[in-house]
This record gives C-alpha cells, sequence and structure tokens, in this order.
C-alpha cells in the first residue's frame, strides 16, 4: 500500500499554489514524504503538512486575477479607456454631467440623511412594537379633535382592568417644565417631567447607576441626567441617595442617574421626578374629568388592536357614569407618533410623515433631471460615437457588449459624481443642519456605504440605459458610411425628456413661491394682538408669594413698558374647559373655551381691540365679570352679549366686553372661542418692553431678580420667538425648497445649455448659409431658441395643473391662508422661460455673429 | 541593467545545482546540500532559492517527465545558465583573491 499524505494539507497545497509551480513543490513534497514515511509514519505526515504551510508565501499564491475572464477584464479596461479619453474629448459635457449628477447625488445624500434620522426618531425604544399611547377622540362643535392628553387614573384603570395590558404609566411628556433644582447653593435651571413608576419597563432610556425597577417607586425619588448631575454635583459618582432640592420648596433623594438622552428622542428632558409627587400637589389629576398628564401602555405580545380599541372606546364614559362622554380613547403606537402625529376628525391624517415623504420626491425628482442631462447629452452626441460603434461592430462586438460599454461609462461618472457629493456634503453640512435643527453626520458604516455604492449603480443604470440602448442599435454599415438616421422618435425622446426636466422645475418653482407667501402671510397678517418685545416669566418663588409688589416693582425699571400676568402663554392650545353654561345651551355641547385667566392690563398689554363693552378694570368690582373672544359670542349664540349671564365652572359671571378675535393659535387653526376671567394670581408674568432696549432691560431684570428672587435664575421667553416655534417646519420646508428649486432649475438649465450648444454647433453651416443669403443676426437667434421656447412651453402647459393642485393641498392644512393668484403660476412660468431663454440665448447670439467665411470654408 | 546580488544560501543552492549538472531539482538538491552540510535543509527554503535565482536569470527550467514517485507530478530540473557561471565565477575569484590577502601569520 502507498502511503497516503495528509488530504487536507495537500487540498490546501493545490488550492493557494501558483499552477506553474504547483508540479514542483507537489512533487518535491511527495518525494520526500514517501521518504520520510519509511522511516516514520507520524513524523512524515506532521512534516509534510509543515512543508506545505512553509510554502504559504507570496511568491507561490495564485493571483486573484481570474485567468478563465481574461476577455472581460480586458474589455472593462478598455471601456474605462475609452470613457477616460472621451470625458477628455468633451469635457464640456462631461462637466455639465459631473456638476448635475454630483449636484443631484449631493442634494439627495443630504435628504437621505435627515430622512434617515426622521424614520429612526423614538425608534430606539426595545419595546416599541408592544409600546402604545393612549390618546382621546374628542367631540366638539366643529368636529372630532383628537388629544394626547388623557385622565390621571387611565393608566391605573387600564394595567388592572385589562389583561392585554402589561403595564400602564402616566407621565407627562408633553409638559417639560423648567425647575429649579439645588444643592449647597448652587441653582440649575433643568427640564423635568413626572412619571409614574413603571416608567423605565416601557421606555429605554438607560439608567447608568440605579435599578430600573425601583428608581421611581419612592415618591420622594428624583432621577437625573448625566449631564444635568455633572452641573449639580461636578461628577456622577456616588450621589445616588444625595438631596436635591427642589424649587427650593421640596427635597428629593437622588435614586438614579440618566445616560444623557439620546439625540433620536423626540422628548428631551433633565430630570423625572415621581407621578405620585405631581399627585400630592395636584389633586385634580385624580378626577376622570380633567385631562392634562399622557399615559403610555405596554401591551402583552400578539394583542389586537382593533380589538383592544373597542374595548377601550367606553373607558372614560364608563368612569365618568356617563357625564363625559365625548370623550374616546384609543390606543396608537408611540413610536409611530412622532411621524404620524396629525389627526383629523378621529382619523389618522399624516403629520411629519408627509415633509419626509415630500423631501423624498424632492431628491427623487432632483436625481432623474441630473439623469436626464446625461441622456439628452450622449443621445445628441451621439452623432460623434456613431463611428467608434460602427467600427466596433464592424469587429464584431456585440450589441450586448456596447451596452455594458455605455452602462459603465454612465456607472465611472456616477462614481465620480458620487466622490464630489460626499464632498458637497461634508462642506454643506453644519450649514444643512443648522436649517433643520439636527446633528447629522456622515456615516460610513457597512449599510451606508452598500446603499451608496447601490444609488450610484442605480443612477448610473437610469442615466446609461437609454442611451446605452440608443447607442448599441446603430446598424454598422449605414453608420460607417456616415449618415446618422435622426429618427422622430429619438428626437421626441429628447424633447419629452427636457419637458419633464422644466416641468418638475416648474413645479418646484410654484412651490416656492406659495410656500414663500404664506410664510410672510403668516410672518405679516394681523394676529389681532401684539405679540413683539414681550417676556415672558414663569412665577415662581418669592414671585409667586408677592406677585402684586413685583409686578409693581418691574414697572418701574425704565424701558418696561407694561407687565401683567395671565394663565394662557398666547401661544397655541394651553387648556380649555366646557364648564361654561349658557341660556340655551345643549347638555351634550362639550365644545371647550380656551381658558385666558388674566389680570388687569393684561388685555391691554398684549393689544387685543375691545369691541363691545370694557376690559377688567380696578375701578368695577370685577371678580364674576367674563370677557369672550368674538368666536366665543358666536358659539353661544348671544345677541347683545354685555351685561348677560353665564356660568362658569357653576358660578354666576357676567359678559362685561367681547373683543375682537386673535389668532393665538397656529394659522393651521381656526379661531377657536375663548374666554378671559380675571384672576390676579395667573402664573405667567409677562412684561412688554420699549423697542430696541430688551438687552438693557432683561439685565436689569436680572439684577432685580436676584434680589428679590434668590435661588431663582431668570428663565425669560420671548413671545414671538414662541409663535415662530409654532411654524418651525414650515419654516424649514420654506428654506429648503428655495435650495432645492434652485438646484433644480440650474440642473436643468445646465443640461439644457448643452443641448443647445451641441445644436448650434451642428446648425454651424446652416447658419452660415443664412447669413450668406442675407438673414439678420437676429432671426437667427429667434431660429434657434425657437425650439427650446416651445419646449419650456409645454413645460410649463403640464406643470401648471400640478403645481395648482400640490399648492392648493398644502394650503389646505392652514385654516389662513393666502388665496392663489393666477400670477404665481405665470410668474413661475416665465421664471422658468426667461432662465431658460438666458441660458440658450447665450450661446444663440454667439452663434449667430459667426463670420459665414469661417464656418463655410471646411470641406 | 542593475547587477543582480546572490545571497548566502543562494549560492548554496546555485553551486549544487552546477555541482548536479543535468540532474538538479529540489530533493536532488536538498539531499546534497543536507549531506554536504550535515544538517537539515528545509524544502522550502530550497524552493524560494531556486525562484529567486531563476528570477535573476542564473539557473534555467525544464520538465522532466511523470514519475510514479511523485504522484503523478512532472521534476523541475534546473541548470546553470551562462550568466550564473559568471556569477559563480566572480564569487570564486572576489573570495580567493581576498583569501590571498591574509598575512600569512598564525591564528591563535
Amino acid at each position: 500500500m502507498k502511503p497516503i499524505p495528509p488530504k487536507r494539507a495537500l487540498q490546501f497545497l493545490r488550492w493557494f499554489c501558483r499552477e506553474d509551480y504547483l508540479d514542483e513543490i507537489e512533487g518535491d513534497l511527495l518525494e520526500i514524504f514517501r521518504k520520510d514515511y519509511e522511516a516514520s509514519p507520524k513524523l512524515a505526515i506532521r512534516k509534510f503538512t509543515w512543508n506545505v504551510l512553509k510554502h504559504f508565501r507570496l511568491e507561490y499564491i495564485k493571483s486573484f486575477k481570474s485567468h478563465h475572464h481574461t476577455n472581460t477584464a480586458d474589455m472593462f479596461h478598455h471601456n474605462l479607456l475609452i470613457a477616460y479619453r472621451n470625458f477628455l474629448r468633451y469635457k464640456s459635457s462631461f462637466l455639465i454631467n459631473l456638476i448635475g449628477l454630483s449636484s443631484g447625488l449631493a442634494c439627495a445624500l443630504l435628504i437621505y440623511l435627515w430622512v434617515n434620522d426622521e424614520w429612526h426618531v423614538d425608534k430606539f425604544h426595545t419595546n416599541r412594537d408592544r409600546l402604545y399611547q393612549v390618546k382621546e377622540n374628542v367631540e366638539q362643535d366643529g368636529g372630532m379633535i383628537t388629544r394626547i392628553t388623557t385622565s390621571g387614573p387611565t393608566a391605573e384603570a387600564l394595567a388592572t382592568e385589562m389583561p392585554e395590558v402589561e403595564y400602564a404609566v402616566t407621565n407627562t411628556f408633553d409638559h417639560i417644565f423648567h425647575d429649579v433644582l439645588s444643592i449647597e447653593g448652587n441653582d440649575i435651571k433643568a427640564g423635568g417631567l413626572y412619571a409614574s413608576a413603571d416608567f423605565f419597563k416601557l421606555f429605554s432610556f438607560e439608567l447608568i447607576q440605579g435599578n430600573k425597577n425601583q428608581v421611581l417607586s419612592d415618591k420622594k425619588s428624583i432621577v437625573i441626567t448625566e449631564g444635568l448631575a455633572k452641573q449639580l454635583f461636578g461628577t456622577t459618582e456616588n450621589i445616588v441617595g444625595k438631596t436635591v432640592e427642589w424649587q427650593h420648596k421640596k427635597q428629593y433623594q437622588v435614586s438614579g442617574v440618566l445616560q444623557d438622552l439620546p439625540a433620536l428622542s423626540s422628548v428631551k428632558f433633565d430630570f423625572i421626578l415621581t407621578f405620585e409627587a405631581f399627585k400630592e400637589d395636584n389633586n385634580w389629576v385624580l378626577n376622570w374629568f380633567n385631562t392634562a398628564p399622557q399615559t403610555f401602555v405596554l401591551l402583552k405580545e400578539g394583542t389586537d388592536i382593533e380589538r383592544f380599541n373597542k374595548k377601550i372606546a367606553d373607558l372614560v364614559r364608563t368612569k365618568t357614569e356617563g357625564n363625559a362622554n365625548h370623550r374616546t380613547p384609543f390606543i396608537a403606537r408611540y413610536a409611530d407618533a412622532y411621524l404620524y402625529g396629525k389627526y383629523e376628525n378621529g382619523k389618522q391624517a399624516g403629520g411629519r410623515i408627509e415633509y419626509v415623504r415630500l423631501f423624498s420626491i424632492i431628491a427623487l425628482f432632483i436625481v432623474m433631471i441630473a439623469c436626464i442631462n446625461f441622456m439628452n447629452l450622449s443621445t445628441a452626441r451621439a452623432s460623434r460615437r456613431m463611428k467608434e460603434v460602427g467600427m466596433k461592430k464592424a469587429v464584431g462586438a456585440r450589441k450586448s457588449s456596447l451596452v455594458v460599454q455605455y452602462l459603465s461609462e454612465s456607472t465611472l461618472i456616477c462614481l465620480l459624481s458620487l466622490l464630489i457629493a460626499i464632498l458637497l456634503v461634508v462642506l454643506v453640512l453644519p450649514q444643512f443642519n443648522t436649517i433643520v435643527g439636527k446633528n447629522l453626520t456622515l456615516h460610513f458604516n457597512l449599510k451606508f456605504t452598500v446603499g451608496l455604492l447601490g444609488l450610484v449603480l442605480l443612477t448610473g443604470l437610469i442615466a446609461g440605459s437609454y442611451p446605452a440602448f440608443y447607442l448599441s442599435k446603430f446598424k454598422p454599415v449605414t453608420v460607417l458610411k456616415g449618415k446618422l438616421n435622426n429618427f422622430a422618435g429619438e428626437v421626441w425622446a429628447r424633447k419629452g425628456l427636457v419637458i419633464f426636466q422644466f416641468t418638475l422645475s416648474i413645479i418646484l418653482i410654484v412651490s416656492v413661491w406659495v410656500v414663500y407667501k404664506q410664510i410672510q402671510f403668516i410672518q405679516t397678517e394681523k394676529l389681532g394682538y401684539s405679540k413683539n418685545n414681550i417676556i415672558i416669566i414663569r412665577s415662581e418663588g418669592k414671585i409667586d408669594e408677592k406677585k402684586e409688589t413685583f409686578i409693581s416693582e418691574i414697572q418701574k425699571i425704565s424701558g418696561v413698558m407694561a407687565a401683567s400676568n395671565g394663565g394662557h402663554d398666547m401661544t397655541g392650545h394651553n387648556g380649555g374647559t366646557y364648564g361654561i353654561e349658557w341660556p340655551g345651551k345643549d347638555p351634550e355641547n362639550r365644545t371647550e373655551f380656551e381658558n385666558m385667566a388674566a389680570n388687569y392690563g393684561l388685555i391691554e398689554m398684549l393689544g387685543i381691540s375691545i369691541k363691545e363693552g370694557r376690559s377688567f378694570s380696578k375701578n368695577f368690582a370685577d371678580s364674576s365679570s367674563i370677557i369672550f373672544n368674538e368666536a366665543g359670542i358666536k358659539l353661544m349664540g348671544l345677541s347683545d352679549p354685555i351685561g348677560k349671564e353665564v356660568k362658569l365652572w357653576g358660578r354666576n359671571m357676567q359678559i362685561v366686553g367681547v373683543v375682537n378675535d386673535f389668532k393665538f393659535e397656529s394659522f393651521h387653526e381656526q379661531i377657536k372661542p375663548a374666554f378671559f376671567w380675571l384672576q390676579p394670581n395667573a402664573p405667567n408674568i409677562m412684561i412688554k418692553i420699549e423697542a430696541g432696549k430688551e438687552q438693557e432691560v432683561i439685565a436689569q431684570l436680572q439684577k432685580f431678580c436676584r434680589e428679590f428672587n434668590p435661588g431663582f435664575p431668570l428663565d425669560y421667553r420671548f413671545l414671538d420667538a414662541d409663535y415662530q416655534s409654532l411654524y418651525a417646519a414650515e419654516n424649514r420646508v420654506s428654506i429648503l425648497s428655495k435650495y432645492f428649486a434652485g438646484l433644480a432649475i440650474l440642473i436643468s438649465c445646465l443640461g439644457l445649455f448643452g443641448l443647445a450648444a451641441f445644436n448650434a454647433e451642428r446648425r454651424n453651416k446652416e447658419i452660415g448659409i443664412r447669413k450668406v443669403l442675407g438673414s439678420t443676426d437676429f432671426a437667427i437667434v429667434r431660429l434657434l431658441s425657437a425650439d427650446y421656447t416651445k419646449m419650456v412651453l409645454t413645460a410649463i402647459f403640464i406643470s401648471l395643473p400640478i403645481s395648482y393642485i400640490l399648492a392648493k393641498s398644502w394650503l389646505g392644512s392652514f385654516a389662513f391662508r393666502i388665496e392663489l393668484e393666477w400670477w404665481f403660476f405665470v410668474g413661475a412660468g416665465l421664471i422658468a422661460l426667461l432662465i431658460a431663454w438666458f441660458t440658450v440665448g447665450i450661446l444663440t447670439i454667439k452663434a449667430s455673429r459667426v463670420n459665414p467665411s469661417e464656418c463655410l470654408r471646411g470641406e | 541593467m542593475k547587477q543582480h546580488t546572490l545571497g548566502e544560501f543562494e549560492e548554496l543552492v546555485l553551486l549544487m545545482v552546477a555541482t548536479l549538472h543535468d540532474e538538479a531539482y529540489g530533493v536532488a538538491i536538498l539531499e546534497g546540500l543536507e549531506e554536504k552540510l550535515e544538517k537539515k535543509v528545509s524544502i522550502s527554503a530550497i524552493h524560494v532559492a531556486l525562484k529567486r535565482i531563476e528570477d535573476k536569470g542564473f539557473v534555467k527550467s525544464r520538465f522532466g517527465g511523470i514519475t510514479e514517485d511523485r504522484g503523478g507530478r512532472r521534476k523541475k530540473f534546473y541548470a546553470v545558465t551562462g550568466l550564473g557561471k559568471r556569477m559563480l565565477d566572480a564569487q570564486f575569484e572576489l573570495r580567493s583573491s581576498l583569501y590571498k590577502l591574509i598575512p600569512k601569520i598564525s591564528f591563535g
């Protein structure tokens, strides 16, 4: 029997070793093996394996170049070479393609980063699939509204009565208040919320210290974030159990330290107090009639949401024994709440997802516009390459190899563009981040890189597909003879693509215009009250105790024009009540009136105008006076309201005045009924400052507050900044769409420029002959631009109805909106036409001024 | 052209190839060297040295016939080229000329 060398070692040798050395190495090794085997088989086997391993050296390893496909590799190399030479030879179209594609891709990348971030907001909770938020559909006079506020006992009722619920918690996510936390004279203002004990079982906010099952179980507990811990204690070590003073009123023990919140969390807070502590100070939250906190539930696996919703629909009705029939609770996934936050008439109606979709579509369009440039320029310049195609076909190139050639050319240019695009993104990312208010970064992980390469391939395929199939179709005989059949179809396709580009551009221009006008309208439209130069201070500590003194003292500061206090922050919905009764009220009517507690002088300071009657005045006993806005009077259907009596929470109140309607909510909302009642103790201090003296007055105020209210750093907000934040999304869209529309039109024009340049060059001789025959320059310009004018006009014609519908639907979300004027559309069309003319004009004028003797001399 | 140099082990292998004349292949070289040097030599070291001196042009190779002993693999025979011979001569000359310069004193 012949000795058998170790199989694995031999296999390995054959796998790695170069074919041309295998004979020598394997042969020698085997020979030695056989000789050794006679002495000692075991040793021989070991030695053989060792020898194989010692041959595993760079010199003997097979090259990775596949020897079976050398032809393909060579063709690939050849294609790249031809592509490179073409780029060098036709620099202008190469540059146009490069600029267009790279800015298009950069734009798409930026939008991708933003969209990706939006998608991941609040998705980091490990329980995201089972974590639901309880919302309520509330019937109102004007239709159903949906609220995220619920009654305090909801969570407990759900947890005990519904077997599907694993845990239920109450918290105050939408009401992050800024309170003073202090430790040994170190006063820090921080944002906080209240949450019930099982909070950390639902939400994946990571604790770095403390047990997540216990940190909120004692009502004397406070959980703080790392950042706050550093501010307060200067460290995050050994602080559990230490005492923190809250609002200089109560003491809490630190029971846990939270990792700083993920950027992808839609709620931001610095500390958590227990909901038990909240109940202690706010017993109104114990009943089912008041709504304010939010309720979240963790459902058991496999719960049928629709069935569950049916089960809880009557929860509030049962608990209130039929006294709050207008409220129907339901649950919706918390992870979706960020993107799908808008409800209309109790039905889900989009939300931020609309902007996510909008921008995704814009990104797609811009990349498409850039691709079209590539298609148009390559097909238009096909005549220059038809000889190449003819030659290749004549020597036996198949159609498929030509297709591959053009596709690899387009992919190559896409790859180059991508590199430039990445550079562009890196450059503009900081600015982009300020616009979108995020902290986006380029992060090259595997998924992203693969995605990028996929994008390049896809773009390359789209851009290259039409030229590839078009060019490879040429018949070698005809093209080598020098004939190029300009099929009618091909010209049409080119025109169609240009029209498509301009249609998209015009739609974008109209959108920018409409968004801009609406934003401008929001900024300048009279709100019915004045929000400028007013700051809001929360009354706390000594200010709360001696409000009257404080207000009269700050009025003495020079630059303060007026000061008063109220219960409403004048921006958005604060809180409402249906506890108003008037003669003839339908007892089932649960329409809420916005509750605006006010002190003397507040209505005057805000510049709200009195329509009838009077404002609150110290000259009258106004403790049971009430003032409505017009919407309120209209809802109650009172004619000649002054002097009439209504009941507020069961108390008789006399209507002393009616104010003109003012827009305290965003322009998306109709003006809701509202009322003022006198409450000198209302919590928001508002101060009107003389224009231009803001800094000075605030400095004075800070100084004054340090003495008057020690321990509470002054925390102020500008009313108009608050107001702006209502339109954060719209402002963003306005700015971004401006850039995107600019980019779209730029890329389209680049393409048009390329086409026009090509045509002018091709018709060089024609122009010469026309000039010889006496044509004027102007006639030639007209002749050359007529085609493009027609294309742009067609684009205008197509785009106007589309943009009208889009604009209309966007404006539809505003209760107060601009009218769509005809000149928005005509204007946008004209802009596009002028830009197109300008682009083509430069070239045609240059072409028309050619000296005929020069262009006719050749041949 | 760059003058190639010859390492110590490469020189030994080249000398062995020259000695074995027409019968020089991996295993024969290995055995010859082991015998002369009276120590174990690694076959991979010989293969590498052969490859290098072949790349430098000091030896040329041809394949022999298939033998049963080698599992059907051919032997690769090496022969010294003219360049290789000149290299060996030059090395020898250098050494002996240097050797001759050694003063004739006794080495303790």
